[in-house]
């Protein structure tokens, strides 16, 4: 049992951490806006800016982190995209090192020159076309049909996406054989924007105040024709994709919450340090001296977790159950930090033109995707019920 | 408050699996269903009460209703606290959260015991449908990835 960070992985932490304190964290007000009520704000980095600091990260070899070598990628392990991306959510940037979603790994030579590739230079954006609007809870009844005419597929239906970039290409997730259900029967389509039948609406330039809510583009297929050929992976098998990678993104998901709740815990030592009442600094009443260290204990848990599921993925074991833990765990963790962290902050919620609701907001919203952390007490239950306690 | 033999669910089954899925407060429609004022709870006239499956105004559903908390507004059109005014007052925005159903004194508990049971539970397992047994992909986790959008 080996608790320490491997020499060249702490290399790569460092030069994050660097990056991030350098680079990044200056930049937050750009993104937050420089007025109170935030009416400068907005939702992505200017053009230029982010061409600079991807330059930056590519010199640093750290471009594609998390993509194999063989797809063009720095192929890093998941301890290694963990420990960057937990820097990277310190900050509220909308920066990666080169995220491609792991559902594209599957593609063929073809697809790969055509839409990984691009992706990975910044030529071509994308989204994953999977939610449909007016789902609610029963997300698995997907209406999205795709027919087979003549060799090409007809697709029809609505998908509600989320990305910050205007997609080039949809990853669209479709039914092509309604016989055997979602699980069976989905396809997965690589659909190009300039296609007939094929609209997005929505995914303006958004600044003020609604810069920071993110609201979703909606794609409209109206008759759309695609060829055979643009099916990701095989007819039937969308749900397949991507198989040995994502569960893994559950543990870097996890990651990201700890680096937000670390930043969490600079800004209430920051403020506990200087902060005074009734003459005394605040950082020598208990109460808050308790709340710094409930985040510490929550911070400390989470990672040991993170980290624990991410060497025993780069081990290649099954890592279902890990990962399901990671992220019930870190994303309550990171509920509890932020309400200490308004213990210490003391009044009101955190003022919106700080970074720290910015920070919450955007990871809770990706780790709760409808009742999902239920859905991970399920999956822990199912295999203590199945395999006994030992695990 | 309802009487002590109460309307047998398997028999209604069809109809409240209708009521139920309408986008509608299927408040009154439950309470219609029910057996009706028990005789223990009625006054003086007890033989003539009892059965009875009036609306008693105590406006509960009124209170517990979440499309009318969320826009109080709609409450100002009507002074009166009865199932009919929750349908007037939310109709078709109905969020189906069953909440009138089960504050409602005069709706059988064999019902409510019903939407518990089955309303309820489909929710949950149709999450848990998401999940996938062993060697099954698990769907959640591209919901997660499509929801991290870059």
């Amino acid at each position: 049992m080996d608790f320490n960070i491997p020499e060249d992985m702490k290399m790569v932490q460092t030069l994050t951490r660097d990056f991030v304190k350098n680079q990044l964290i200056p930049l937050e007000r750009q993104v937050l806006g420089r007025d109170s009520d935030i009416v400068g704000a907005r939702r992505t980095l200017p053009q230029d800016t982010e061409e600079k600091l991807v330059k930056i990260v590519q010199d640093m070899g750290l471009w594609g982190l998390s993509v194999p070598e063989s797809l063009g990628g720095v192929g890093l392990g998941v301890l290694g995209t963990c420990l960057v991306e937990e820097e990277l959510a310190k900050t509220i940037i909308p920066f990666n090192f080169g995220d491609v979603t792991p559902v594209l790994f599957d593609c063929n030579e073809q697809q790969k020159v055509e839409y990984l590739l691009p992706l990975l230079e910044r030529k071509k954006n994308t989204c994953l076309a999977l939610t449909e609007p007016g789902e609610g809870i029963n997300q698995i009844q997907m209406e999205m049909k795709a027919e087979k005419l003549n060799g090409d597929y007809v697709l029809n239906g609505k998908k509600i996406a989320f990305t910050s970039r205007q997609p080039d290409f949809a990853i669209v997730f479709a039914v092509t054989d309604s016989q055997k259900g979602v699980r069976g029967g989905t396809t997965c389509f690589l659909v190009d924007k300039d296609i007939a039948g094929f609209s997005i609406v929505g995914g303006e330039e958004m600044t003020g105040w609604r810069a920071q809510v993110p609201v979703p583009l909606t794609l409209l297929f109206n008759n759309c024709r695609v060829d055979a050929d643009k099916i990701l992976g095989q007819e039937g098998k969308a749900f397949s994709l991507g198989g040995k990678y994502l569960p893994a993104r559950r543990i870097v998901r996890g990651a990201r919450c700890i680096g937000a709740a670390v930043r969490l815990l600079d800004v209430c030592v920051e403020h506990a340090k200087s902060w005074q009442s009734f003459g005394k600094v605040i950082s020598d009443w208990p109460t808050i001296q308790l709340a710094l260290a409930d985040i510490a204990i929550d911070i400390h848990a989470a990672r040991l977790l993170v980290y624990d599921a991410a060497c025993k993925a780069d081990e290649g074991k099954d890592i279902h159950h890990e990962a399901a833990m990671v992220k019930a765990f870190s994303t309550e963790m990171l509920k509890r930090v932020a309400d200490r962290t308004v213990l210490v902050k003391g009044g009101p919620a955190p003022a919106r033109e700080l970074p720290l609701e910015m920070l919450c907001q955007s990871l809770l919203m990706q780790n709760f995707g409808e009742r999902a952390l239920e859905v991970q007490k399920y999956i822990i239950a199912g295999n203590i019920l199945k395999l006994g306690t030992i695990i | 408050m309802p009487l002590r033999v109460q309307t047998d669910v398997k028999e209604i089954e069809a109809v409240l699996h209708d009521i139920l899925s309408t986008p509608l407060p299927p408040v009154a429609r439950c309470r219609l269903l029910s057996s009706g004022f028990s005789a223990g709870h009625a006054l003086d006239v007890s033989e003539n009460i009892a059965g009875v499956k009036a609306c008693l105004g105590c406006g509960n559903c009124i209170d517990i209703c979440p499309v009318l908390s969320r826009e109080p507004k709609r409450r100002e059109k009507t002074e009166q606290r009865t199932s009919m005014a929750l349908e007037n007052l939310v109709g078709e925005d109905c969020d189906r959260c069953y909440a009138c159903v089960m504050s409602c004194p005069q709706v059988d508990t064999t019902i409510k015991h019903y939407i518990v049971n089955r309303r309820m539970v489909e929710v949950m397992s149709r999450i848990q449908d998401r999940i996938g047994d062993a060697g099954e992909p698990d769907i959640d986790l591209f919901f997660e990835e499509a929801l991290n959008g870059n």
